[in-house]
């Protein structure tokens, strides 16, 4: 489902180079859920970008859905990640000025899905993480747990085939983080695959498998 | 989508109050400047009052006059309004109109009455003035050709004039007014024409061969306009060149002098051109330099709402990141920010038009706009779907000159900055 080949990145600014990922070569099957631990700054968030198609490796191949990404066109990556994959962030950026149902709406509008669809789909989506009685709220009237529901409502709205999470128990207390993470393997259990940066190694030991990162390399 | 876009610019709009407040400021005063110049100028081009086929009228009102050596122009040279024998001996010649007259427009009129000093106008005609404009006369008739011919002592006053010279007398047909050393026998009263009648405008009218041509050399110049009447606008190309060919003619012939004359021109070419020298200033220089102004005045605000968009374009960075993320490709992303500034200018447009009804409601009749050399005339209200139009496509070229520049800034951040709260 995402092959890495070769993968390099380096930030640069006036003054320094910073290499972020040096040669990462490193695979994810259908239907996998995996962990990518490492300390700060090891280019964990780099990695889920360049897999998200958010931002462009300098060097290697990057291979998604059995399609070899050959350009990065605006229009193209924005299509591909409107249709393969979904966002979870650890500060779950909802649109503040937007209702729940608003924010989990949005990657069907970009598919331009018909209206009656949406609603379909925003329902399915606000029942699997349990938060149709919120829908009508905006961002800062619900809870962190709820917030990270509600992202997580609007990643798989759009049923891509695969979840990049950034770190999504971050910002919440242990019990509601794992109750996060049970909502994302009951998603995996149905096929969807999942890639988790996490920091929390209980969290990461109950994915099918544990990537370490260091310095920008794979280490285990 | 559209309607997504519309509560996120409701939304941004209500908590950045400062923001809105500053940005509709800027544009619902321009709007309203806009409006209020619009409406009045479209009242003083259209017609109003006795001008009501202004739109069917050119008018002749500027010649110059160089002196010449073997072909060549020496000396000075004079400007003015047309010559008396120009008018009659020549451009009233013109097949192609159906009217022509010759008048010497709205001239100061100063005296005093019961002891007050008064200021009026005064208008010296020909009988064919009267077929020009639609003048509504309370009573009498005005002074025909043969009456003009005969240079008689005639005059038409206004309604308000009449009220100042005769009190509440009913009747004023055969009593007399006094201008300058002449008796001049009323034959007619006419309702006040309204001030955004500029050519049209008067208090005492009177033929124009009461007045002797003192320079009966100067063939050219004077202070008469020629004004010529079609059936419609169409008839403009073939006067203007007839009158332009008697002038070439004239022209040619003079061997001490050089002729130019200024048109004929409509109304709204007339006010671009104005007074200035003929030779110099044509409608095409005149139309660009007020397009030129026009464009600074919207600029300058456009900019004005294009700095405080850039200066904001850092509290989007989240939300762009979002939509970027959830599949929004930059296109898409230029057209929500260009489509809120766009709502956002149409926001203060609605407001600007309000606003310019309201001030001229409430201060038309005190403020006054200059019109070239015509005098002022007071801001005027006149819905007019031509304005209209001209609001709404000021509003466009606002929102789309303040936005599209931050629209495009906006749609290439990068996304994984903003998820990461601005640090990678």
């Amino acid at each position: 489902m995402i092959k890495l080949e070769n993968i390099s990145k380096v930030y640069r600014t006036k003054e320094i180079e910073t290499l972020a990922l040096d040669n990462i070569n490193f695979e994810v099957r259908e239907g996998e859920f995996v962990s990518v631990m490492g300390p700060s700054g090891c280019g964990k968030s780099t990695l889920l970008n360049i897999i998200g198609l958010l931002d462009e490796p300098d060097k290697g191949k990057l291979n998604l859905n059995n399609l070899e990404i050959l350009s990065y066109e605006d229009k193209k990556t924005a299509r591909m990640r409107n249709q393969l994959v979904g966002f979870i962030f650890q500060s779950f950026h909802l649109i503040k000025e937007l209702n729940v149902y608003d924010n989990v709406e949005l990657p069907l509008i970009y598919r331009k899905t018909p209206q009656a669809e949406r609603k379909k789909r925003v329902m399915e989506a606000l029942e699997k993480v349990g938060l149709v009685n919120r829908m009508q709220h905006y961002p800062s009237q619900l809870s962190g747990g709820q917030c990270q529901r509600a992202a997580i409502a609007r990643a798989v709205a759009g049923d891509p085939k695969i979840i990049l999470a950034d770190e999504p128990t971050g910002n919440l207390d242990s019990i509601i983080g794992h109750e996060v993470v049970g909502i994302l393997a009951d998603l995996n259990s149905k096929g969807t695959t999942i890639v988790m940066v996490t920091h929390d190694e209980m969290i990461a030991k109950s994915t099918h498998r544990i990537v370490r990162l260091f310095d920008g390399r794979l280490v285990g | 989508m559209l309607k997504n876009y519309f509560k996120i610019f409701i939304k941004v709009a209500s908590q950045n109050k400062l923001f809105t407040f500053l940005s509709l400021f800027g544009i619902s005063l321009t709007i309203m400047f806009v409006m209020i110049f619009s409406m009045t100028i479209s009242k003083i081009t259209t017609g109003s009052g006795p001008e009501k086929n202004l739109k069917k009228i050119v008018f002749c009102q500027r010649v110059s006059v160089h002196e010449t050596h073997n072909g060549k122009k020496v000396g000075g040279f004079s400007i003015s309004g047309c010559g008396r024998s120009l008018c009659e001996d020549h451009l009233k010649n013109v097949k192609n109109a159906n009217i022509i007259s010759m008048y010497s427009g709205p001239q100061p009129w100063e005296f005093i009455f019961n002891g007050k000093y008064q200021s009026k106008l005064q208008n010296q005609t020909d009988a064919e003035y009267w077929n020009l404009y639609d003048y509504k006369f309370l009573q009498g008739r005005p002074y025909n050709k043969e009456e003009v011919t005969k240079s008689s002592n005639l005059a038409v006053i206004t309604r308000s004039l009449k009220e100042l010279l005769f009190g509440s007398d009913e009747n004023v047909l055969g009593k007399t007014v006094r201008y300058t050393s002449m008796n001049l026998v009323v034959t007619g009263v006419v309702e006040d024409p309204p001030k955004t009648a500029q050519n049209a405008m008067g208090d005492l009218y009177f033929p124009y061969t009461l007045i002797k041509n003192n320079d009966p050399t100067e063939e050219y110049l004077g202070g008469f306009i020629i004004a010529f009447k079609a059936n419609s606008s169409k008839q403009f190309g073939p006067i203007r060149n007839e009158a332009q060919e008697m002038v070439a003619r004239l022209d040619a012939a003079d061997t001490l002098h050089s002729v130019f004359l200024s048109g004929p021109y409509s109304q709204v070419e007339k006010m671009m051109v104005g007074y200035g020298d003929p030779e110099e200033y044509s409608v095409g220089t005149s139309l660009f330099k007020y397009l030129m102004y026009a464009l600074a005045f919207l600029l300058l605000p456009a900019i004005n709402l294009m700095a405080l968009n850039f200066a904001r374009i850092h509290e989007r960075g989240e939300e762009i990141a979002v939509r970027k993320s959830f599949g929004a490709a930059s296109r898409v992303l230029r057209g929500q920010f260009l489509f809120e500034n766009i709502l956002m200018t149409l926001t203060g447009g609605v407001i600007g038009i309000i606003l310019s009804y309201l001030v001229v409601a409430f201060l038309g009749n005190s403020l006054t706009l200059r019109v070239n050399f015509m005098g002022s005339v007071p801001l005027s209200f006149s819905f007019n779907y031509l304005v209209f139009i001209a609001a709404l496509i000021s509003c466009l070229i606002f929102g789309l000159l303040s936005g599209y520049l931050p629209a495009i800034r906006l749609s290439r951040m990068k996304p994984a900055v903003y998820l990461k709260g601005g640090e990678l």
